[in-house]
């Protein structure tokens, strides 16, 4: 019942968005928008229509914005669901890991039609967390409770692998030539998955215990990562088979989300600061922009050329930073 | 409702029907983060061992948000009241929390996973 009333509002009202200048960089511009309260945005992914979805975790839904106007449109996963990550697939649909009901989730953009693979049963609760798509048209996932897996839609068939070392498979990431990476929080490793045969092999960065959360890749196919233990961003390069490390600023940072733009720009979010930060790997500079909100808790971020969009978790916004 | 650490003490005692083996099915939600065996205290999230009756935020070892540490400041304890009311819906009750589960919205799930966690180690108990 809660639900309905909140999809009708949300259907009802177009919300008011938020511009602010933010201190760090005059050529980014950062708009805020409103969501219907009571969600707790966790992911958002955007598509090349400028159309922005977004995990509605704590309501069980899928958030849609139409950024041109404010609208949000919420579309109900269940009444079991509490939906984690979101990305756009190659079919332009938003694809779903969907944590309440252990399932593969796809939600056609026109339709509104909700497709689900469930995880095999045996496999019991695995919390699923966030997916990504190689360059074949499968989806790969990662089950924090220690399992990564792949769907092909095309047939259905899905596998789960253990997570070499046991819980904490978190983020997962395509690099530009079709390879996949994920990273693990409680296991503080990133691994290479083998695409055929599934294999995960372990890639230990520098620091010990340092809680590699996210990962995304630059346009070379570097794997940066988020270190939410360490405060650190961290940088390892498959072709060199080597590291680099970087803190971020402040006494003791903690550094959630990972995104690369389309400049090779690393996007991070920190906690102790309550701000996104810019990193440029050139300059080794980074730049901060404060959320004007207390505990923002930006979980994940993401974006297409020219945009960068962070779902502030904790005050049921999406903002987004406008790099051109 | 709070219980004030320092205060009196709580009594507490497994409600009619609580089922901590399923208690420890619903664990699996928190398992990413947590752990209820002694000395596994790596994790994302504290160890849970003995949770009811400790003052929020000041599990030895581990880095609290500071949402979690100012509740524990002005008193909050991990009663059975107050971790049912914070598992239902986490950032309603402690708006900033990092904690990322989203809640147990099913009152019998709450109930049995407090159990289990109740019966995870030792805590405060007085003759009523």
């Amino acid at each position: 019942m809660r639900r309905s009333l909140l999809a009708l509002l949300a259907a009802l009202l177009t919300l008011p968005s938020a511009v602010w200048a933010p201190a760090a960089s005059a050529e980014v511009a950062v708009q805020a928008y409103a969501l219907p309260p009571g969600g707790g945005p966790h992911d958002v992914a955007v598509g090349a229509d400028g159309i922005v979805w977004y995990t509605a975790q704590r309501t069980g839904q899928l958030g849609r914005l139409d950024p041109a106007t404010g609208q949000v449109d919420l579309i109900p996963l269940g009444p079991a669901a509490a939906p984690h990550g979101v990305i756009i697939g190659p079919d332009a649909a938003p694809w779903v890991t969907e944590g309440g009901t252990n399932s593969i989730v796809r939600v056609d953009p026109r339709t509104r039609e909700v497709k689900r693979w469930p995880l095999p049963e045996a496999r019991g609760y695995v919390n699923l967390n966030t997916a990504t798509f190689d360059k074949r048209g499968r989806i790969w996932f990662t089950g924090q409770n220690g399992v990564y897996g792949r769907l092909d839609p095309a047939t259905g068939a899905m596998q789960v692998w253990d997570a070499p070392k046991g819980r904490g498979a978190y983020g997962i990431a395509t690099t530009p030539d079709g390879e996949v990476y994920y990273a693990s929080l409680a296991g503080s490793h990133i691994a290479r998955v083998d695409l055929d045969t599934g294999a995960a092999t372990v890639i230990e960065p520098p620091t010990k215990g340092q809680g590699a959360r996210r990962v995304w890749s630059d346009s070379r196919g570097r794997i940066w990562v988020s270190e939410w233990n360490s405060g650190n961003v961290s940088r390892y390069d498959p072709k060199a088979k080597d590291w680099k490390t970087w803190k971020l600023p402040g006494d003791s940072p903690r550094a959630y989300a990972v995104y690369v733009d389309d400049k090779d720009k690393v996007w991070l979010s920190e906690w102790s600061a309550n701000a996104m930060i810019r990193f440029d790997p050139e300059t080794e500079k980074f730049e901060a922009f404060p959320s004007d909100r207390r505990g923002a808790n930006v979980r994940q971020i993401l974006g297409r050329p020219g945009e960068v969009w962070a779902p502030e978790s904790g005050v049921d916004r999406l903002v987004v930073y406008r790099t051109k | 409702m709070w219980l004030l650490a320092g205060g009196a003490v709580t009594v507490w005692c497994s409600p009619a029907g609580a089922d901590p083996a399923q208690g420890e099915r619903v664990f699996q939600r928190c398992f990413a983060c947590h752990s209820v065996v002694a000395g596994e205290d790596k994790l994302p999230g504290p160890n849970l061992r003995g949770v009811v009756g400790r003052r929020a935020g000041t599990q030895p070892g581990f880095r609290f948000s500071p949402v979690l540490i100012e509740a524990g400041a002005r008193g909050l304890v991990w009663t059975r009241a107050t971790l049912d009311a914070y598992l239902a819906d986490p950032e309603r009750f402690l708006p900033g929390t990092e904690m990322g589960l989203p809640g147990l919205r099913d009152a019998v799930e709450r109930r049995n996973v407090i159990d289990y966690l109740e019966k995870s180690g030792p805590t405060l108990r007085r003759t009523p």
